[in-house]
This record gives C-alpha cells, structure tokens and sequence, in this order.
C-alpha cells in the first residue's frame, strides 16, 4: 500500500468515526451491558448488582403473564402487517395498474398522517372511538349498532392500538411498496392481459415475485419497526392493560425496567425481543432472498 | 362496462380511505375551537357554532408553552443538524473512498436498525443520568447524533452521481472537502433537504426517549406536554387536548406541505436496494 493509498484510508476512517462513534456508544456499548444486566438482580439504585446466572430468563419463561404478552405481539404482527403490508401491497397494484390516475395525489395525502405525532394520533382516536360520545358510536348507534368498550375489552384493545399506529405508519409503507410495484416491467403485465389472465393472477404471479425486493423490505421493517411504534398508543391510551391484555414485549421490558425497576427481568425480555427478530432475519434471508427478483 | 364499474368500486374505496386520513386532523382542528360541552353536544358540526379560542388561552396560562415549544425545537434542531453533517460524511465515505472492513462497517452500521429501543433504554437512561444530563433537553439530543436511515438514503443518492466526474476532480488533485462541498453536496441538495426534514419532523414527534429523561414541566417537549391531557375516557380537558395537538401537529404539517415532493420522492427510494 503507498502512501496516498494510506492517506485515503485513514481519511475514510475519519468521515466514518462521527457516526461510528454515536453508535459505539449508544447503540453497540447499550447492547452488550444489556446483555449482561439480564444475569443480574438489580433496581438502577442498588450499590452491588447480584449475578443470578439464568434466573431472569426462567423467571420470564415460567410467568404465564410473558406467555399472554407474547400472543398479544403475535396478535399485534399479524393486526400490522395486514394493514401495513397486505394493504399497502394490494393498493399500490391497483393504483399502478388499474387506476393509474392520481398517484401523486394519494401519496401525498396518504403519507400526511406520517409527520404527526403518534401521542397526537392517540388522542384523537380515543375521541373518534369513544364508545358513548365519539362520532363512530353516535353512527353506529343510529344504525341500531354499538362498538365495544375497546379499551377494556381484550382483543379489541390490541385491534383499536393497531389501526392508530396504522393510521401513521401505512403512508409509509405505502409510497415504498408502490415505488417498487411500478418499478415493475410494463410489457410483462400488458402481456399477461392480453392473453387474458385475470387481476389477481397478475398480482399474485408477476408483481408480487418481481417486487419483492421491496416487499420484504417493507415486510421486516413493519415487523421492526411496528412492535416499537405501537408502544406509544400503548403507553398513552392502555398502559398495558386491562390486565396485560394490550401488553407486547416492546412494553414488558419498559414496564419492568421503569415501572417495577427489575432491569434484569427487563433486559431478559429485551434480549428475546431482539432475539426473535434475529430469527426473523435469518429466516428471511434463508427462504425468502433466494427467490428474490432484483432489478438490474 | 364491467371494467368501469370496477374502476368506480376502486375509486370508492381510496377515497374512504383518503377520508379516513384527513378526518382525524379536521376534527382535531374543528374541536380545538370548541367548547368541551359543544364538543360533546355538536359532534358533527365541523365549523363550531360559537368558535373559542379559550382552549388556546388555556395551555398558554396553565402551562409554559413558550418554554416548552422552544425545547423542542432545539432538540429537533440540534439532532437535525447533527444527523445531516454526520450522515453526509458516513454516506461519502462509503461512496467514494476504499478501506479494509468498509463492507462489514456497512453492515454493522445497518444492522443498528434491528436492535430494539428496549434493548438500549436502560444503558443510555444510566449514562445520561450519570453526566448529570437527566431531565435536561441535552439530555434527549445527546445519543441521536447519527442516523443509519440517513446514511443509508445519502448513499443511495450519492451512488446515483456518475464517478468519473469524481474521479476527474481527484486527478487534478482537489482535496475531498472541497468536492464534497463544491460538487458532491449540491448535486444531492434534494435528498439532504428532505432526510434533513425527516429527521426534525421525527425529533420533534419523539416520545419514548423524551418521556424516560425528561420529569419536569419547564423542560417538557410538546408531545410528553399534550401526554398530561391524556386519558382513555376522554376526559374533562379534551379541547385542550386538541389545542395542544395543533399547536403540536402544525410545524410538521407545514414543513411537509412545502417540502412535500422531494419527502416523498426521497422515501420511495428507501425500499429500493442497492
């Protein structure tokens, strides 16, 4: 290496070392002593932390109640990605390929509730939803029909904190999932109608596989990103209840980390929250990358 | 025929869902300038039949609202503009530069988007806590100076600039500040502005992070103010409520009203690979 190829290296370094150092020291060192705050028995104030080898973790995985969270997450997934993901998907297909009129418009306009604060989002839904005096309860009485008293109501609760969340997260989702259906080759679909193969065969058989790069792209960040954002709802409308019932491992370790002061049941659950999306991810790229369509 | 009918159901159906973006916000907006017994009893009058702008006078007394709006301008500011310079240098230097372990540092660098808040939270709550920065605004901007997204969609534009005319201005011998600064970041203005946008609008509709370190009043943000309003009853303070998410929702509302192509145009790219 000479010394001008040095020089370029260590100043490449050096454009890096800003954000390697932010994430160093918030993101990587965090990690690690989370890690090793989940073999310990401590409250945050305590002088001397405890080491309990594996008892956070079998504590965790014996409480029925972590057992009743964990369905809650399964339940929140599934509740996100048909609204974030499904949705998107189908939408975006019908907008590039059947309508194909005022995308720009939809966009702009689906994507708006995505600057607004979700604290925001929280309280006007806890109106619109109100099951005596909100505007849906008043259409709905009218019609001779009532809503539940979601926030009480188990199920309910999690779909209700669901379309909140959606409410700020599908524009989102969707400007990218569309970018990525578009992005597929025209021909091929003009082709497919020509001899006369139905919609849904298009959609499930052309744009689907060559769209999913972007797909699962959206796919894992829905997964991520959603369990994270519907903390907010959950913390400001719920606070977990009625009796866990809207409860996700996102909220467990934040409520046992500043509300019980167990930091080690909390980094127990924090390290299976990140482990279960590790296996996600490696699920992903195990079955699903290999068939991916890339562009170019 | 059938086709058209189609089209109609289609048509139809985004347009609920359009409705059902916007309305929460007219509602918002509409009830802000109501009276809480108006609010109850004229649920569906959009225009309130006798505005007030009690609602607003309210949060102004009871609160420091001043305080607290310019608190959370300076962390959205301050993290705004330390995401941008940090990504711009992270992003060039993965573009344009060859060292050992850039592809793994790359990785790495993405691979932070995976690690939950809550994995995080106790750790940086400690720190903060110990540099005396608890309750403190300094204390929120502190551990968001870098941004992966950023980085990421920078990259991504930057990648798009033909290197040959890098690679010309190396040979006659420009020193890299000055191309990133004279060529490099005017030819990706677009995407710096709205990452640049994202990143305040994020901040400033921050909350996990704002409600762990910030306790009193005088230090709140808007989000962790209008948080204080909340209750799943619905409560006797809604129109204040409402007052404060306007006043909290305006700022992003307009940035993204203005900026709104390049946002848009900006986060389609995102999906893409590269």
């Amino acid at each position: 290496m000479n010394f001008e190829d040095k020089k370029q290296s260590i100043l490449g370094y050096a454009f890096l070392l800003p954000s390697l150092l932010v994430f160093a020291v918030f993101m990587f060192y965090p990690l690690f002593y989370t890690f090793y705050l989940s073999f310990f028995d401590w409250n945050m104030v305590k002088p001397v932390k405890e080491f309990v080898g594996l008892a956070n973790y079998i504590a965790v995985l014996k409480d029925p109640v972590t057992w009743k969270i964990f369905g809650n997450t399964v339940l929140y997934l599934v509740i996100l990605l048909g609204f974030n993901f499904v949705m998107p998907y189908i939408l975006s297909f019908i907008l590039s390929n059947i309508i194909k009129k005022g995308q720009g418009f939809y966009k702009a306009v689906f994507f708006l509730p995505s600057v607004i604060s979700l604290v925001v989002g929280s309280i006007l839904y806890i109106w619109i939803l109100n099951p005596i005096s909100g505007p849906v309860a008043i259409i709905a009485k009218f019609l001779g029909l009532s809503i539940p008293f979601w926030s009480k109501t188990e199920g309910w609760v999690i779909a209700v904190l669901c379309i909140i969340t959606t409410w700020k997260t599908f524009g989102y989702n969707f400007i990218i999932i569309l970018a990525g259906v578009s992005g597929v080759s025209t021909e091929v679909i003009e082709a497919a109608r020509l001899d006369n193969v139905p919609m849904w065969k298009i959609f499930k058989d052309i744009v689907v596989p060559m769209s999913s790069a972007t797909g699962i792209y959206v796919f894992i960040t829905t997964i991520v990103q959603g369990l994270q954002y519907v903390f907010t709802p959950i913390k400001v409308v719920t606070q977990g209840g009625p009796n866990y019932a809207s409860s996700n491992m996102i909220y467990m370790s934040y409520h046992e980390a500043f509300t019980l002061y167990r930091t080690g049941t909390s980094a127990a659950v924090s390290v299976m929250t990140m482990l279960l999306f590790i296996i996600l991810l490696i699920l992903e790229f195990k079955f699903v990358e290999k068939g991916v369509y890339y562009e170019n | 025929m059938k086709t058209k009918d189609l089209q109609l159901g289609w048509h139809t159906l985004l347009a609920v869902i359009v409705f059902l973006m916007l309305i929460p916000i007219v509602f918002a907006i509409s009830n802000s300038f109501k009276t809480l017994q108006d609010a109850y009893n004229t649920v569906f009058q959009v225009i309130p039949l006798s505005p007030t702008v009690q609602n607003y006078i309210h949060v102004f007394q009871k609160l420091p609202f001043v305080r607290i709006t310019i608190n959370t301008f300076l962390i959205a500011a301050t993290v705004t503009l330390f995401k941008t310079l940090t990504s711009v240098f992270a992003a060039y230097s993965f573009v344009y530069f060859d060292f050992k372990g850039k592809g793994i540092l790359y990785f790495v660098m993405l691979s932070t988007m995976f690690i939950p808040f809550t994995v995080t939270m106790i750790p940086n709550y400690l720190m903060i806590s110990k540099i005396g920065l608890r309750d403190n605004i300094w204390g929120v901007a502190l551990p968001q100076l870098a941004d992966v997204l950023g980085i990421f969609l920078l990259r991504q534009s930057m990648r798009g600039i033909p290197k040959a005319l890098i690679e010309a201005a190396r040979l006659d011998n420009i020193k890299h500040l000055k191309i990133m600064r004279d060529i490099i970041i005017p030819l990706v203005r677009p995407s710096i502005i709205s990452t640049g946008i994202i990143f305040f609008i994020n901040s400033w509709n921050e909350y996990v992070w704002p409600v762990l370190i910030l306790k009193s009043k005088e230090n709140y943000t808007l989000s962790l103010a209008l948080q204080m309003y909340i209750s799943a009853e619905g409560g006797t303070e809604f129109t204040i409520a409402m007052a404060v998410s306007v006043m909290t929702m305006i700022i992003p509302l307009v940035l993204y009203i203005i900026f709104q192509r390049y946002i848009i145009n900006t986060f389609a790219m995102s999906g893409i690979k590269g």
